[in-house]
């Protein structure tokens, strides 16, 4: 192709993109130089990161912006002068392979950048968040450094080296064994940091816990709260060796915080309870300081936290990120209680349900049919909370049963030729060591209470002969596990992407008083799920707005909670533990 | 129902009760339908059965036909002994009725072929 030839081309291409970036963005955009370029075809939704942006384009100049929009496909870098953004483009445009699959990106000028408020912002510090720069002198790094020698002390975490005094920090749990004090106490050496806090800034704060962490550059830290039932507020953090960029989120909002080497992070009221921190595993930060962007690249990193063991529960007011409120919900919900409340929000939902649900419920999950699936003929499988009856002629040479406390969706069944009857998952009516098999999806996240559940799992392992197993799923509380979105979030066609999830979260649960003193939140649907126990609605169509919506009790699980509660039992080995579409899911076998 | 279940079903989860099985049945409603015979199936399931209650439970329903009461030696080759069992298990239906725990004479109801084996709250 001759020059004038692949100009044309280009021309042709450009006058595409530009109608693109102008519906997605509402940005206008054309060839005429400003300081401000827009790459029209990479942006978050390609791969494109700030830090391939930054590597590129710094090389024509300062830069003063770098906006990378969530779900679009085109993002904006701005030039202090006229004269840097002229020269990226004459260099870049059709020619540097940074958008998907190493194509080149396309590029035009526009007079502004979009405004927006869900992109990463530098400007301002979540609040109760303080940072106290140069905390601590180099000798005093050196010497605090030389408390905690890593090459010697190493141990198996995949990401980072960590060691702990005072107490341990249980990665598994996320909390600490509060009655199981470790022999070394914090170093007497760091004593000379309270002494500074208390006499410069007039913070009072006696740490018993404290938490070494050794990043190598690279390393990050998944977004996190620091359990609130573990600790008191604050949490102190202290950088060492290497600075690096710490990102605070709380629904929409996604701030970028730098930590600068040798400084103090005051981690306290809503940044310390409401607040996740994380830092993103990379090699280099792209950095906002002096309204520009610079590359701050990260060398070996220590960080030593520091926190106070919290004695009794947590009282704080953030309570759909509080384990201690949690806790609290569900111990209300006593056995008496938590019958009633299932027979309120779980059974009669389900009776006056029962067709619609069972309209809705065709589909065999994969994961599940393979399970019953894998039986031998002759196999007695038993499948308790079958509801419509989905899994039930899954198997035909196998003898299939099934037990649903809805008379409804029990008749479902029968209707459908299905051998059934109707029982509760609590006292199932059939003898010890009958079963080659058992299912149980998605029925014990509907039981009130942790003694409960446990009670329905026991019952399945009762049923099960010695070395049959068990397929127990249950909702899982995260609905958005490693960037995936389940079925249930993806139904609503405004959650295209995880990010929007959070987006929408910004809406507060109302309360709804179900028992006499029991009072629970109710779910926002296709929204990630605040609480740990919370009433979600399921809507009728074709019924007058006051009597077509049921509140159904859940108890979504957290990770790790079923196999944790599985492993109670002596009795069974957890074969299988896993995260599919929304659910948290075992594999037992009776041992 | 069919006898096959009713060989599993107890009422042990009855406050009070031990062992609630085998639970009696009245029938007031009994059905016979085909149901494709795979002797493989009923070989296999024949060690997982309480024997005496089947037979006794075929008997009660007036079902026994000429059902042996004593397992034959070798029946994992007898045709004509598992196509008997075949259809004590799986062709007799229950249609209405009830079963009664055979401790507290607590009745469950058979209706459309659902046995009701729900407790009240007071009984668990
Ligand atoms: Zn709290």
């Amino acid at each position: 192709m001759n020059s004038a030839a692949k100009t044309k081309k280009l021309e042709r291409k450009l006058k595409k993109l530009q109608h693109t970036v102008l519906r997605e963005t509402g940005m206008s955009c054309d060839l005429t130089p400003t300081k401000n370029i827009v790459i029209c075809n990479a942006g978050l939704v390609n791969g494109l990161s700030e830090e391939a942006i930054y590597k590129h384009f710094s090389q024509h100049g300062i830069l003063e912006n770098i906006l990378l929009l969530p779900g679009k496909s085109c993002s904006f870098v701005s030039y202090t002068k006229l004269q840097s953004a002229c020269n990226a483009f004459e260099t870049f445009n059709g020619k540097l392979n940074i958008a998907q699959d190493n194509k080149p990106v396309y590029l035009l000028y526009t007079s502004s950048l979009p405004v927006v408020e869900t992109s990463k912002t530098w400007k301002n510090l979540p609040p109760g968040l303080l940072i106290l720069e140069d905390f601590v002198t180099d000798e005093e790094e050196t010497e605090l450094l030389k408390l905690c020698d890593f090459e010697k002390d190493s141990n198996g975490m995949k990401n980072r080296q960590v060691k702990h005094y005072g107490y341990e920090f249980r990665y598994d749990t996320n909390n600490v064994d509060k009655d199981k004090p470790l022999n070394e106490a914090i170093p007497d050496a760091c004593n000379f940091l309270w002494n500074r806090l208390s006499n410069t800034y007039g913070l009072d704060f006696h740490p018993d816990q404290l938490t070494v962490n050794h990043y190598s550059a690279g390393q990050g830290i998944p977004h996190h709260v620091d359990t609130h039932s573990a600790f008191e507020d604050p949490i102190v953090s202290l950088s060492l060796q290497s600075s690096v960029v710490m990102e605070f989120k709380l629904d929409n909002q996604h701030l970028c915080v730098l930590l600068p080497r040798k400084s103090l992070a005051v981690i306290s009221g809503e940044s310390r309870y409401d607040w996740t921190h994380g830092i993103t595993p990379r090699k280099f930060d792209v950095v906002y300081t002096n309204n520009n962007f610079t590359a701050l690249e990260r060398a070996t990193r220590t960080s030593f936290t520091f926190r106070k063991i919290l004695q009794g529960e947590c009282r704080c007011s953030y309570k759909s990120k509080c384990d201690s409120y949690s806790k609290q919900v569900n111990a209300s919900i006593e056995n008496d209680a938590a019958s009633r409340l299932e027979k309120l929000h779980v059974h009669e939902v389900y009776e006056n349900i029962a067709s619609h649900f069972s309209d809705t419920r065709h589909k065999p999950w994969p994961n599940v049919l393979e399970f019953v699936q894998s039986f031998d003929t002759g196999s007695i499988l038993v499948d308790i909370g079958c509801g419509n009856g989905k899994y039930l002629g899954q198997n035909t040479s196998s003898f299939s049963v099934g037990c649903d406390q809805s008379t409804g969706l029990i008749n479902v069944c029968k209707d459908r030729g299905f051998e059934v009857f109707t029982g509760n998952c609590l006292s199932v009516p059939l003898r010890d060591d009958i079963a080659d098999g058992v299912i149980s999806i998605a029925v014990i996240h509907h039981l009130a209470n942790e003694d409960r559940r446990l009670q329905a799992i026991k019952e399945m392992v009762r049923v099960l002969r010695v070395g049959g197993q068990a397929l127990v799923y249950v909702w899982a509380k995260d609905q958005c596990k490693n960037e995936e979105k389940s079925s249930y979030i993806k139904q609503d066609r405004r959650n295209r992407k995880c990010k929007d999830i959070t987006s929408r979260d910004g809406a507060v649960d109302n309360e709804v008083s179900v028992l006499q003193g029991v009072s629970l939140p109710v779910h926002t649907n296709r929204t990630q799920f605040k609480h740990n126990d919370v009433l979600v609605p399921w809507k009728l169509k074709g019924r007058s707005e006051s009597d077509n919506v049921f509140l159904r009790f859940y108890h979504v699980f957290q990770e790790n909670e079923l196999p944790g509660m599985c492993r109670e039992l002596s009795n069974v080995e957890v074969v299988k533990s896993y995260y599919d579409q929304g659910n948290w899911c075992v594999i037992l076998r009776k041992v | 129902m069919k006898l096959l279940t009713h060989n599993m079903l107890t009422s042990k989860c009855m406050k009070g009760v031990s062992v609630g099985y085998p639970l009696g049945i009245n029938a007031s409603d009994v059905r016979v339908s085909e149901v494709d015979f795979n002797p493989d199936f009923i070989a296999r399931m024949i060690p997982k059965l309480d024997w005496a209650v089947l037979y006794n439970a075929a008997e009660s329903i007036g079902q026994l036909e000429d059902l042996p009461k004593d397992l034959a030696n070798n029946y994992e080759n007898d045709q004509e002994f598992l196509k008997k069992v075949h259809h004590v298990l799986l062709e007799v239906d229950i249609i209405n009725g009830e079963l009664v725990c055979p401790e507290t004479g607590r009745k469950f109801p058979i209706n459309n072929g659902i046995p009701n084996m729900l407790l009240n709250e007071d009984e668990v």
